[in-house]
């Protein structure tokens, strides 16, 4: 992808120095070999980070691609083309496929609640009150604090005998005592495990909701809104016509890369349950790392976790189509 | 009208019937986002046998609070090396960062290469190419080179997405720095690269400042690269050693791990959260300024 859209460069940049062609056309010589030295050196500076990228990420992607259709393992270095071997064998590994469903449920289930509770927040956070400025500071921690180390203190919550959580229920009547069939197992229940998981990534990512919704909140100018309000449109009928279709890139962006980051990361199911009890966590992310690196199948691990790419890829290109409009 | 004539009594309980209200609603939230983290730190300061009474009230201490968890972290386990590992690797990634991201940023920006934009949308989109993704074929490089196993692994992978990511910022920032400056130091006979590196560097230190705190805390987020690259106890970082070296099958040292996780989790976070409304502007693309 890198390398495409790095290649691309020149193709537009003829197109952009089309436009003040006439201009440069009048232009003296001394001009145009300042502009050559602007040039070189504007490529000498970008070079570094160019080739960064393009080095340990464009070929590195590239890299996967090759080992997904070889038989490469931890092993044995020498690896031979075997075409489309690995697809195959993922598609038929019933793993696999409950662990496609297990990410699909994960991430609609927890973009669902997010967004609830980030509106919500959202909400409040619009309105002016005292102490708003340490509300916010607080609300937002799940979100920055590391995730490998946060997801350790749920793990402790979850604890299958000493769970604050159940400890609290419990005492409200809501749960039965410890050792009966009503005391829930958070992680060891293959119902519950998910939905552990899940619970997690939402109470991480759900200030991020609210966060980008604020920011797309306040930048919607108040005498756009008072002219609505003039114009005779209650609060529902300002939101869903004036608000939202206003705010709508910025709510997309944000949705997007959530959606790539809640797919792809597997520190909070690895961390709580590594995909199990069974295979009721399991989700690509993680079986491509068992896979991989935990039985050494580097290509079908790599076949996995290309699996990924049709999911993400709507969301890469709309960001992308959202970014080239970006305001500064 | 009504309002206008309200005694400043009334206006006064109205304005605290309000704030009951914001308040009430918020209390869910900050519960939420903020007891896991309270849970945390009173496990890391409770002695052991006061985490394992369910007949007890857990939300306090039962017997009195105890730096034991503490001690043995740091004479007992490899802490002291992943807090010494985490910091070095840190620097060495800031580093590596400012050199590329911030050239290239003011490149992007000012400098009018042809198809400048596109480039720079190709680079930070590489930002949401998944580790996961990646990490099978880095782990290739990594072993080519020879750095497997070892905490520099990590100063190679972790700008894969701290370059493409203060890139970006770096891109979005120089462009408001108004162009007179740098015509300014032209017309007095700067020369391009002295007119960055005099005039425009000085200037945009918030912005470097910035793409600093971003190739740290983004680092501090990683657990992928860390787990898969590196193995020895005493090499990790510590996101990566808290959670796979200090968990020996089912024991659970739960005192100890909350105090590990906190002790460099929390100045992580704080310093993260001052910087939070630059990262959203960074992936929104600065639409709300």
């Amino acid at each position: 992808m890198t390398a495409g859209s790095l290649g691309g460069g020149p193709d537009s940049g003829v197109r952009v120095a089309a436009v003040p062609a006439p201009a440069r056309r009048l232009a003296s010589r001394g001009w145009r070999s300042q502009g050559t030295q602007r040039l070189v050196f504007g490529y000498a500076l970008l070079a570094p980070a160019a080739l960064y990228v393009l080095l340990l990420v464009g070929a590195p992607f590239l890299f996967s691609l090759y080992l997904a259709v070889s038989d490469a393992n931890v092993g044995d270095p020498v690896a031979r083309f075997i075409g489309l071997e690995n697809f195959r064998s993922a598609w038929e590994m019933d793993t696999f496929w409950i662990a496609l469903q297990n990410s699909v449920v994960f991430l609609v289930v927890a973009a669902v609640l997010k967004s609830a509770l980030g509106t919500a927040l959202a909400f409040l956070l619009l309105q002016d009150f005292r102490g708003k400025k340490l509300v916010r500071g607080l609300v937002v921690i799940p979100f920055t604090l590391p995730i490998a180390i946060s997801v350790l203190s749920w793990k402790w919550m979850y604890d299958s005998q000493f769970s604050v959580i159940n400890w609290v229920l419990s005492r409200l009547g809501l749960i039965g005592q410890f050792g009966t069939e009503g005391w829930p197992i958070w992680l060891g229940n293959p119902k519950l495990a998910l939905l552990a998981c899940i619970i997690v990534n939402v109470w991480r990512t759900f200030p991020f909701s609210a966060i980008v919704l604020l920011a797309g909140f306040t930048s919607v100018p108040s005498e756009v809104l008072d002219a609505a309000k003039v114009d005779g449109c209650n609060f529902f009928q300002r939101f869903r016509n004036v608000v939202v279709p206003m705010i709508a890139p910025i709510l997309l962006i944000g949705f997007l890369f959530d959606t790539v980051f809640t797919l792809s990361d597997l520190s909070v199911v690895y961390l709580l349950t590594q995909g199990g009890p069974g295979n009721a966590t399991k989700i690509l992310p993680v079986l491509a790392y068992q896979v991989g690196i935990q039985a050494g199948n580097l290509g079908r691990g790599a076949a996995i976790a290309l699996f990924l790419v049709p999911l993400l890829a709507p969301a890469l290109i709309l960001v992308l189509r959202n970014l080239k409009r970006r305001e500064y | 009208m009504a309002r206008a004539m309200a005694t400043p009594l009334t206006r006064r309980r109205k304005e605290v019937r309000r704030h009951l209200l914001i308040y009430a609603g918020v209390l869910p939230f900050l519960v939420l986002a903020v007891f896991p983290i309270y849970w945390m730190l009173i496990t890391a300061f409770k002695q052991d046998p006061d985490l394992y009474r369910m007949e007890n009230f857990p939300f306090w201490f039962n017997l009195a609070p105890t730096l034991r968890n503490f001690k043995i972290l740091f004479y007992q386990t490899n802490y002291g090396s992943w807090i010494w590992n985490t910091f070095t690797i840190s620097i060495w990634v800031a580093l590596i960062t400012l050199l590329t991201a911030v050239p290239a940023g003011y490149a992007l920006a000012r400098l009018r290469l042809p198809g400048a934009e596109n480039t720079g949308i190709a680079i930070f989109m590489t930002y949401l190419v998944p580790p996961i993704i990646l990490f099978l074929p880095l782990s290739r490089v990594v072993a080519e080179l020879g750095l497997q196993d070892s905490w520099l692994s990590l100063v190679l992978v972790y700008p894969t997405f701290t370059v493409p990511f203060c890139t970006w910022l770096m891109m979005g920032f120089f462009k408001t720095v108004p162009m007179e400056i740098e015509e300014a130091a032209r017309v007095d006979g700067c020369g391009q690269a002295g007119a960055f590196l005099r005039v425009i560097l000085p200037i945009s230190l918030p912005g470097v400042l910035t793409s600093v705190i971003f190739a740290f805390t983004l680092s501090m987020q990683d657990f992928l690269y860390g787990l898969a690259f590196v193995s020895p106890g005493d090499q990790k970082p510590v996101p990566v050693g808290v959670p796979t070296e200090l968990i020996r099958g089912d024991i659970y040292y739960w005192g100890s791990l909350m105090g590990a996780a906190l002790l460099v989790g929390l100045p992580v976070a704080i310093l993260y959260n001052f910087f939070l409304d630059r990262f959203i502007q960074g992936i929104t693309g600065g639409i709300g300024k």
